[in-house]
């Protein structure tokens, strides 16, 4: 019995979501109309990307508000690169630029020593400011548009709106994100040592685990996978604003602690990361067709957090009792 | 040398706000001659009244070692409640119940971190966004104006004087000058000469001790988020008062800034230590870098990112000390 109502608090918040979208169905027959499935599957590209990262700094015992100023600036940057540097160029530099930013978050933890999920949401709620005000500087505030640029960006246009067989291209590289970090996570020694580093530290370190190359790696996953989803965001909208990413740190977070992912550390999996998007990302659409206004939008978003890691705990302290 | 390294990590905001005063008189001519002016120092001490308002409660919460998150949210909720509601009621009602909406959201604050035992930090957070959430639903994302004299009175108000600034003649003190130092005493009180004050000290020190020493850890903690969430509550009031609007947007830098704010000051997360004579210090640090970098004409972008810059400066710094103790240890 008391194995049963923890397998149900388990999955309690994806049953609940699950009940919303039957219920939306039924009420909203559009719901699960072809044009309806294929706009979720898009929304699925820049979150899920940016929530794949996320999960390892979690699991890791760590927690990175730094990515929403991580996509402002690789945003307004690659879009600028295109021109001078090519498409691939501006590509690679884009994405270079994002490890940097992470692994710029991982320097200061590291050498502050900063162990607790506290010190690292301030640090990392810096230097997110930082970030954006470089990505405000440097764009000087405006606008850049695909059709400002010399010739179409034809690569970037098909990681935004292109289709792989019945799949969009957006789809291919995230389920292509998910398997390597998936073996990477599950399969290699360095995975493996970013759960134990979460588990805990003390422990990891005395019995031998880098804990050092665990917070580096974390940081700079977690910075590569959001400059990677800046650029199938703006590859998606055409446009590259310094306020792209506002936001998206929140959703990240809530999307990776919905799939059940613990923000004590050391327990969790992408998989679990991606359930917790589709959570998100079904959310918000039932939420659009029932007609409910943005700002309460947000509101829910909120509520669910809360609920999500209260439930999170609750499990804990249940875990310990058994 | 040692000295030096002590004054350096205990005293971060005595040492950056002497080195902004340095600075601004270095800049000399116009620029010292306008930030040095009267009406510039009383107008700083005037708009970081209501940081320093914010502070003193949230730095009970971190003494206890905890954090709230959730005062950017209960700012504009209850700044905008505060107007609102004086459409169906007489104003001093309808402040009453805009401050005690606060110290609702404090009281499930407390209920979630201290008697359900979740992460502080994550959870006030998530509390901050719903609170958003709700401000711009009750808002429909536009300012809302007050059309209250005796409302804007409130915080524009001046006491002693008529808030003239001619040559010779004493301008009074403003009303918010008035309530924070009233809020500090209470506050400076109830941390140094009660039992409640004390017992946060040990519970932030250590919880397990403090609770086997017969303290009431859970009703002293969850006490220390239901003042945040009114002084937050207070905040919020005033604020619409002073700009005679709500608007949700105020909240979204608010809450971290405070955070960060109180730490600068010496109160540190890691509990157990700080002041609320420190606190104020550090918020008027932040009321200061602003002003001081608005009368440098610095502009506003690179104002965040030197902003953004001292939060990690200061907060890297905070967490180097501890790992020195832990090391000395």
């Amino acid at each position: 019995m008391n194995k049963v109502g923890f397998i149900l608090k388990d999955y309690l918040v994806l049953l609940m979501i699950l009940g919303l979208a039957l219920v939306t169905a039924i009420i909203q027959p559009k719901f699960i109309s072809p044009a309806n499935l294929n706009n979720i599957m898009r929304q699925f590209g820049p979150l899920i990307l940016v929530a794949l990262g996320m999960t390892f700094v979690i699991v890791g015992g760590f927690i990175d508000l730094s990515v929403a100023g991580t996509i402002n600036l690789v945003a307004v940057v690659t879009i600028t690169l295109i021109d001078p540097l090519g498409q691939v160029g501006a590509l690679v530099a884009g994405l270079v630029i994002g490890s940097i930013c992470g692994a710029i978050n991982a320097g200061l933890i590291l050498t502050s020593g900063a162990t607790t999920q506290a010190e690292a949401l301030f640090i990392t709620f810096g230097m997110s400011t930082v970030y954006s005000s470089l990505a405000l500087i440097y764009s000087g505030g405006s606008t850049f548009h695909f059709w400002d640029l010399k010739e179409m960006p034809n690569m970037f246009e098909a990681i935004g709106a292109g289709s792989v067989g019945p799949l969009s291209v957006s789809f291919v590289i995230f389920l292509g994100a998910l398997a390597l970090l998936w073996i990477f996570h599950t399969k290699m020694a360095a995975g493996r040592a970013i759960s134990l580093t979460g588990g805990n530290k003390t422990a990891a370190r005395l019995s031998g685990v880098p804990i050092e190359r665990s917070i580096v790696l974390i940081y700079t996953i977690a910075g590569f996978m959001a400059a990677l989803g800046a650029i199938v965001l703006f590859s998606r909208v055409t446009t590259a604003s310094p306020v792209i990413g506002a936001g998206f740190e929140t959703n990240a977070i809530l999307a990776v602690v919905v799939g059940g992912t613990t923000l004590k550390g050391g327990k969790g999996s992408v998989l679990r990361t991606v359930m917790g998007v589709l959570l998100v990302i079904l959310l918000n659409n039932c939420l659009n067709l029932l007609g409910v206004s943005s700002y309460m939008q947000w509101a829910a978003r909120g509520a669910i957090l809360v609920f999500a890691i209260w439930l999170d705990n609750r499990k804990e302290v249940q875990g310990n009792q058994l | 040398m040692n000295n030096l390294y002590r004054l350096f990590t205990q005293q971060k905001a005595i040492v950056a706000i002497a080195v902004i005063l340095l600075v601004m008189v270095a800049a000399g001519g116009d620029v010292s001659r306008i930030f040095f002016s009267s009406y510039n120092l009383l107008d700083m001490l005037n708009s970081s009244t209501i940081l320093v308002i914010l502070g003193l409660g949230v730095t009970l919460t971190v003494i206890a070692g905890g954090c709230d998150l959730s005062i950017g949210g209960i700012l504009v909720v209850s700044g905008i409640l505060s107007i609102q509601l004086q459409n169906f009621m007489p104003m001093p009602l309808a402040l009453v119940l805009a401050v005690l909406f606060g110290t609702l959201v404090g009281f499930f604050n407390g209920f979630l971190v201290v008697q359900q035992k979740t992460e502080p930090f994550i959870i006030t957070l998530g509390v901050g966004l719903l609170l958003t959430g709700v401000a711009q639903q009750l808002s429909d994302a536009h300012p809302v104006p007050a059309n209250n004299p005796d409302f804007m009175n409130i915080s524009n108000g001046y006491q002693f004087g008529d808030g003239q600034f001619t040559e010779g003649h004493f301008p009074g003190i403003p009303n918010l000058v008035i309530i924070m130092l009233i809020c500090f005493v209470f506050f400076a009180w109830l941390i140094r000469y009660t039992s409640f004050g004390r017992n946060l000290y040990a519970i932030g020190g250590d919880y397990d001790v403090a609770r086997y020493s017969g303290i009431n850890v859970v009703a002293n903690k969850w006490m220390t988020l239901v003042i945040s969430g009114t002084m937050a509550a207070l905040g919020g009031v005033l604020l619409s008062s002073k700009l005679n609007t709500g608007s949700a947007i105020y909240g979204d830098f608010t809450a971290l800034v405070v955070n960060c704010g109180v730490v600068v000051g010496g109160t540190s997360f890691a509990g157990g230590v700080g002041g609320i004579w420190q606190s104020v210090l550090g918020l008027l640090l932040f009321g200061l870098l602003d002003n001081a970098m608005n009368v440098l004409n610095i502009p506003s972008w690179y104002q965040m990112m030197l902003k953004g810059t001292v939060i990690v400066a200061i907060l890297w710094m905070d967490s180097y000390t501890q790992k020195r103790k832990r090391e000395l240890v």
